[in-house]
């Protein structure tokens, strides 16, 4: 009896070891989820999990087109490809927009900023947070194949560990083609699920962590439906934070953002103050072009959290497009008393010290920055900026170079390419401005300002016609701006009096 | 709801699933606007179209055949109620389901309708099984049997209500009793209450497959409006449709015509019918004279014959037969032979050398297309007609019988119409109690009845060759079905205690209810142990566990599949645009591949839905069934006790319910 109690504690000290070795793996590699996520192409382009195909303006993501809460016009804030303006913060799904055609979404990435994964599977999970491409020279800690799911479901204690583990860590395979990476990424999904249910029905549905495991990988294998199901189940037998976050993503892929704040609403009911709750309502309102009931929130955050650096950033960059430089700069310097040093933040600071009229500081900003900046979309950026700075204190030739060095560092600079079209009309280099536009207006269809100038510029060389079209696409990406109405009116007298 | 483009008077959902039933109307009363419920073969989607937000989203395993909204007897808030197989469930706006129960087969329709009169609404649920059952919530109020699958049931106003049949039938109850009833060799599509000759009452719309619409009046059923589509009716509902305050009928045709009628005014006084109706009403009184003054010819001729009364040969031919002529009917098991399987004989005969000519019976459920006609070729006339008969069902039948009597060389024959009541059990022979062959399965009771009571009932539902009598205490009486040979015993203690002894459980349950209501029981505790059907039952739920987990493994595999089939697909549309047309091909094959994995797999999960549906359905009887053998309260606790213990997955503690009637011992 002696030899089997000693074997017994064996027995169990491996187990600890192999436990805490486990986690200590995760643990390394581990990274929230929660707010890493993004929409592949595939799932954009070919899924239909939305129910209204048109819904009413205000209740949907898909068409950002629509603000309610009379945010800034793109004319005073510039707007990303989705049509969104642009906010203060960089997240994953704040960048790329929503293409309407397979074709567009395959070219996007190819611009180098929005790059969007192909399916969310093979994405930022396989980049972030997973053990990728990282060869073990004694080979895999624990070979899932050879694993017996079942008995480890048994044990609750050593099934949690595996599962993360599972989840985060074999989240990407080693040693295989790009290609083949999705197929094991599935099946590592597969077996953490198996795995998770099996734990679940040994703990008689009775653990709300398992279900919270269970819908984390419904969501991933995109099975939105039965993801809800699992996190409202677990939210049932307990309030968590976290059930509640991913509940709300769950509606967010659903495009039913009205349903996530409610989500969100009464999470707050239970958790006042929350600021990742409250946070993720601002987020919506601002991915729904609610600005002013955007900016609300983020206050709200700021309120609970004074060092939130996502509210602070939204709330200054909020400010600045609605012609409040100065108070802008506050919250930047705000940010920079807290520790955030890059080329953005200073970026931002020449901005506004430039509109705040403290010309002392903007070029010292600018130069900051420019040491700061990491890499040439960085630089191109700044030097994009510095061009903007130029225009306006009236040194074209300043502003010319600025713009070329913008693209030199980053030949996809759509802005760029307008804004130096704009210069060379000025010098009357007509065919070159012309071919500028068009390159603009390939690279970034959804910015109106390409279409416009276009449309003036073959106005006064008399190719009516092709202004008309330019005129119509401007009207389109922006269909408030006034200067576009009075031309197209315009237009359309000369083809009346033709 | 504020249209989302101008240009477009359709905004589409997309549910991705195929839909079997919608409704809409308001669930929350907080919310104040209609929301919209998608019924699918697994879920429930309550859905507030304003604000494209999900009310709730329920798995729901029996499926949804059919979804009524509105407000159920005393349950205060407004319940979304579906019918599946044979389960029927209520769920309020957050989705907890305060009402479950279940019924004998897949549900077909759904009404509510204050079927008792007492202000608050019943439901009725029509089935598969062609029964209307109505429900005061939990309880079983009646159960009317058709001849068909009912298909649609509307409620028209207090306790009346429309309903319509697979097989083109449509009619109106007022409680139990038939109004009226035509039948069509079109389907009716769809049926609706409205009154379009505003005369206050509403009338029966029935649009019909063969793109007809008519309104027909409630009480007798008359064609008051109708009108003709081009193709099959799609739909009839009402609504304010243009917004100008005044509900409009609209009737929507499967070409995507729609057609809308406002109620006809004052001045028409309920006639809306034009010319024509006034046309058909001159045909209709000239038929009648013509067949008054056929009538009246009859009457000359024999009062001509009468003077006559020497030409006795002739009499015959003239239909002439002896006063005090009688038809005669007797029900009789006929055991069958090599030939002839085991039926019930309903033998009509005359009492005296008449023959007779024709016989004509008319009774539902029992022919196919309800009447039967026995027409004996000349050679084989006699006085006496033997029809055999085979009720697929335990339901007492009233047969409708004319005769036509006469002489063998008459040309005019008298009509004798009589109707006869088909017990209950008809299709049971009595047989000698046999102790090595008595099932083993039993249903045990206890009443407070006089046992002649109990023989009173016996000689009414069965087909005794002669009346049973009570003499003492231990009273027994076996019989043997004609449909399988099962073996069906009751058995009568002293003490009041029946035992019934028979292994099919439907049997059972039709006994103990048909007895209940005979001796007006209203509540009725029984013990009951059916050892085969209980271990088959317990084969089922293990299939049914087996079942959910290999649906989960299923769906989880379709998922895979399909994300890999995504990202194939955008790898190929990125060679393409790239013009690597090498990868392309191989992504291509690739795709090819993988659908058809995926075609494959969907197949095997359609048979593994199918089958998990069918042993759900098993299920749902089963607990009908044990509650069938209870009357009363101890009913509805047997099946809400039935409900919990699967819910809990506690197999055991389900079987003793069934046996004992509690959870508790």
């Amino acid at each position: 009896t002696a030899l089997t109690l000693l074997i017994f504690y064996f027995f169990i000290l491996i187990q600890a070891a192999w436990s805490l070795k486990t986690r200590a793996l995760t643990e390394m590699v581990y990274v929230d989820e929660i707010d890493m996520d993004e929409e592949g192409i595939a799932e954009m382009v070919l899924d239909e999990n939305a129910i209204a195909q048109v819904a009413r303006p205000g209740t949907s993501l898909k068409l950002p087109g629509t603000s309610q809460g009379g945010g800034p016009s793109p004319a005073v804030r510039p707007v990303t490809q989705s049509g969104r303006p642009i906010t203060g913060f960089v997240r994953p799904s704040t960048q790329s927009g929503r293409p309407s055609t397979m074709e567009q979404a395959i070219k996007t990435p190819r611009t180098a900023l929005t790059a969007r994964p192909i399916t969310s599977a093979s994405g930022r999970y396989v980049r972030l947070g997973t053990a990728s491409m990282l060869t073990n020279p004694d080979g895999p800690f624990i070979n899932l194949s050879r694993l017996n799911l079942a008995k480890y479901a048994q044990k609750p204690k050593l099934a949690k560990a595996l599962f993360e583990y599972i989840f985060h860590h074999e989240n990407d395979v080693k040693n295989v083609s790009n290609s083949c990476v999705p197929f094991s990424v599935f099946v590592k999904y597969h077996s953490a699920l198996d795995l998770a249910a099996l734990a679940t029905e040994h703990a008689q549905f009775k653990d709300w962590w398992w279900k919270v495991q269970i819908g984390k990988c419904y969501y991933r294998l995109g099975l939105y439906r039965e993801a809800e199901k699992q996190f409202k189940s677990a939210l049932k037998q307990q309030d968590m934070v976290d059930t509640i976050l991913y509940l709300a993503k769950v509606y967010l892929r659903l495009d039913q953002p009205v349903t996530a704040l409610n989500v969100f609403k009464q999470g707050l009911d239970r958790f006042p103050g929350e600021v990742t709750l409250i946070c993720g309502i601002a987020r919506i309102y601002e991915e729904m072009n609610n600005i002013s009931s955007a900016a609300e929130y983020y206050k709200e955050v700021l309120k609970q959290d004074n060092t939130h650096v996502e509210a602070i950033a939204c709330i200054g960059s909020n400010h600045f497009y609605s012609d409040q430089p100065e108070i802008a700069l506050r919250f930047y310097r705000r940010l920079l008393q807290m520790g955030v040093y890059n080329c953005q933040l200073f970026n931002n600071l020449g901005l506004c010290c430039f509109y705040a009229q403290q010309y002392d500081m903007t070029l010292s900003s600018f130069e900051r920055a420019l040491f700061l900046a990491e890499n040439q979309e960085e630089t191109a950026d700044v030097w994009y900026n510095l061009g903007h700075v130029a225009v306006g204190i009236g040194d074209l030739n300043l502003a010319y170079q600025c713009f070329r060095l913008t693209l030199v560092n980053n030949n996809d600079y759509a802005e760029a390419y307008n804004n130096l079209a704009v210069l060379e009309m000025r010098k009357g280099h007509v065919e070159q401005a012309r071919a500028l536009l068009q390159t603009a207006s390939s690279l970034a269809p959804h910015m109106y300002e390409p279409h416009f100038n276009f449309a003036i510029l073959s106005e006064k060389v008399g190719d009516l016609q092709r202004s008309y079209t330019a005129a119509q696409k401007s009207e389109e990406a922006f269909p408030g701006h006034v200067d576009t109405q009075q031309l197209i009116k315009q237009l359309k007298q000369h083809f009346a009096m033709l | 709801m504020v249209q989302s483009n101008q240009d477009s008077d359709i905004s589409l959902l997309n549910i991705n699933q195929g839909i079997t039933c919608l409704a809409s109307g308001v669930l929350n009363p907080q919310l104040g606007y209609d929301c919209l419920l998608v019924g699918t073969q697994t879920n429930l989607l309550a859905y507030d179209v304003y604000n494209n937000s999900d009310l709730f989203y329920r798995e729901v395993s029996d499926g949804a055949n059919a979804i009524v909204l509105g407000k159920l007897g005393d349950i205060s808030s407004p319940l979304a109620i579906i019918g599946g197989n044979c389960a029927l469930q209520g769920f309020d706006y957050e989705g907890n389901d305060l009402f479950w129960t279940v019924t004998g087969d897949n549900v077909r329709s759904l009404a509510l309708c204050d079927f008792d009169g007492d202000g608050k609404t019943e439901l009725l649920v029509g089935s598969e099984d062609f029964d209307i059952r109505v429900f005061k919530e939990d309880e079983i109020l009646a159960e009317m049997s058709e001849t068909e699958t009912i298909t649609a049931l509307s409620p028209m106003y207090g306790s009346r209500f429309g309903y319509a049949l697979a097989n083109g039938t449509v009619g109106v109850y007022d409680k139990t009793a038939r109004y009226w009833r035509i039948k069509s060799k079109n389907h009716a599509m769809s049926i609706h209450a409205f009154d379009l000759n505003s005369d206050g009452v509403c009338e029966l719309i029935t649009g019909w497959s063969n793109g007809k619409v008519d309104a027909r009046s409630d009480r007798t059923g008359e064609v008051i409006f109708k009108d003709n589509f081009a193709s099959s009716i799609a739909g009839v509902v009402e609504g304010d449709y243009r917004m100008d305050g005044s509900t409009q009928l609209i009737c929507c045709s499967v070409d995507g015509e729609v057609r809308g009628y406002l109620p006809g005014g004052e001045e028409l006084k309920g006639n809306l019918m034009d010319t024509s109706a006034e046309q058909d009403l001159i045909r209709e009184l000239s038929q009648k004279k013509q067949n008054l003054l056929l009538e009246l010819r009859n009457y000359e001729e024999n009062a001509k014959a009468e003077l006559n009364a020497q030409l006795k040969e002739a009499d015959g031919q003239r239909g002439v037969i002896p006063a005090n002529t009688q038809l005669q009917t007797a029900l009789s098991v006929n055991l069958g032979s090599d030939s002839q399987s085991a039926h019930v004989e309903l033998c009509i005969s005359t009492t005296n050398d008449t023959i007779i000519r024709a016989v004509l019976i008319f009774a539902e459920g029992i022919f196919e297309g309800e009447s039967h006609v026995v027409h004996p070729s000349l050679q084989n006339l006699s006085g006496c007609v033997r029809v055999p008969l085979t009720p697929p069902k335990d339901v007492p039948v009233d047969l409708h019988i004319k005769a036509f009597v006469g002489y063998r060389n008459s040309t005019q024959f008298h009509v004798f119409e009589l109707t006869r009541q088909l017990p209950r059990f008809s299709m049971y022979a009595l047989s000698s109690p046999d102790s090595a062959t008595e099932p083993l399965s039993f249903v045990n009771c206890t009443t407070n009845e006089r046992p002649q009571r109990i023989i009173m009932w016996l000689n009414q539902s069965f087909l005794l060759p002669e009346d049973a009598e009570f003499q003492s205490a231990p009273f027994q009486v076996c019989f043997t079905s004609l449909r399988n040979a099962g073996q069906l015993c009751i058995k009568i203690k002293p003490g009041g205690e029946i035992s019934i002894n028979t292994d099919d459980i439907d049997l059972a349950g039709d006994i103990i209810q048909s007895m209940a209501s005979f001796l007006a029981i209203e509540d009725l505790q029984v013990e009951a142990d059916f050892p085969a059907y209980f271990e088959e039952l317990r084969k089922v739920l293990v299939k049914v566990d087996e079942h959910h987990a290999v649906n989960q493994r299923l769906t989880a595999d379709m998922a895979e599949h399909s994300n890999l089939i995504r990202s194939v697909l955008v790898q190929a549309e990125d060679a393409r645009l790239l013009g690597d047309m090498k990868h392309m091909k191989t992504r291509y094959i690739e795709l090819y591949d993988l659908n058809r994995d995926l075609i494959n797999q969907y197949k095997i999960r359609c048979n593994n839905h199918t089958e998990l549906l069918n042993n759900l359905k098993a299920v749902n009887q089963a607990i009908q069934r044990a509650g069938r053998l209870r009357v009363g309260k101890p009913k509805t606790q047997v099946i809400s006790a039935c409900r919990d213990a699967i819910r809990s997955n506690n197999f055991n503690v389900l079987f003793r319910i069934m046996r004992v009637g509690t959870a508790s011992s």
